[in-house]
């Protein structure tokens, strides 16, 4: 699974803290989750495609849709 | 409430509490480790000076992982969120699967070397913690991708 949050983050001027205090999880998970080595549970997931104002297939890519 | 200029230590909050018992563990172990030391000066063999140091190794990780949690803490993230909590349960899971096989390789050796029976309990236990040690490190630097 790839994602989009690294590119959502710098278009809406986001540090990795801002983003990771937002969905309430440590900035070492949105390291980890740029680097795409976390897949998120469907609540964060949620909850960053929530920070962006988008939906969560917006954010996340599923590797046969890449 | 311990004040150290912007951060403050509350040890009413859960998390900080968690935090501070990590360093308290640390301390103690420590603290033991000095007096098995000091007790046993002058009549310490190789084996006790290498089981020292790894102690001393393991001392220096949870002293790392509690300073990590305060860290998180002091930026206002949580102590502990998903990742951290799949990455320590996975990290028993494994290190446990190890030990298994630790134990087996431990009487195995019992009957080829000579070793007291303290001195091969203390070996193992310290082996277990340093297969937790390996594996918490291996996972948090691998990730956890194909979960």
């Amino acid at each position: 699974m790839n994602n989009r949050i690294r590119e959502l983050r710098a278009r809406h001027n986001m540090t990795q803290d801002d983003l990771a205090r937002k969905v309430n999880v440590r900035r070492e998970t949105i390291v980890f989750l740029e680097k795409n080595k976390y897949n998120p549970s469907l609540r964060l997931a949620y909850d960053i495609a929530k920070v962006f104002g988008i939906t969560i297939e917006e954010v996340f890519l599923f590797e046969s849709e890449t | 409430m311990l004040y150290n200029s912007n951060f403050v230590l509350d040890l009413n909050n859960i998390n900080m509490k968690r935090s501070v018992l990590v360093f308290l563990v640390a301390g103690l172990v420590l603290l033991t480790s000095l007096l098995w030391m000091v007790n046993s000066a002058g009549m310490a063999d190789l084996t006790d000076t290498i089981q020292f140091g790894v102690i001393g190794l393991l001392v220096a990780f949870a002293v790392f992982i509690g300073f990590r949690r305060l860290k998180s803490e002091r930026r206002g993230e949580p102590a502990e969120d998903e990742l951290s909590k799949s990455i320590l349960q996975k990290t028993a899971a494994f290190s446990y699967y190890i030990s298994l096989y630790l134990w087996v390789a431990m009487i195995y050796i019992k009957d080829r070397v000579n070793m007291d029976t303290e001195q091969l309990l203390g070996t193992g236990i310290l082996g277990m913690a340093i297969t937790f040690a390996l594996c918490w490190l291996i996972l948090n630097f691998r990730g956890m991708r194909h979960e």
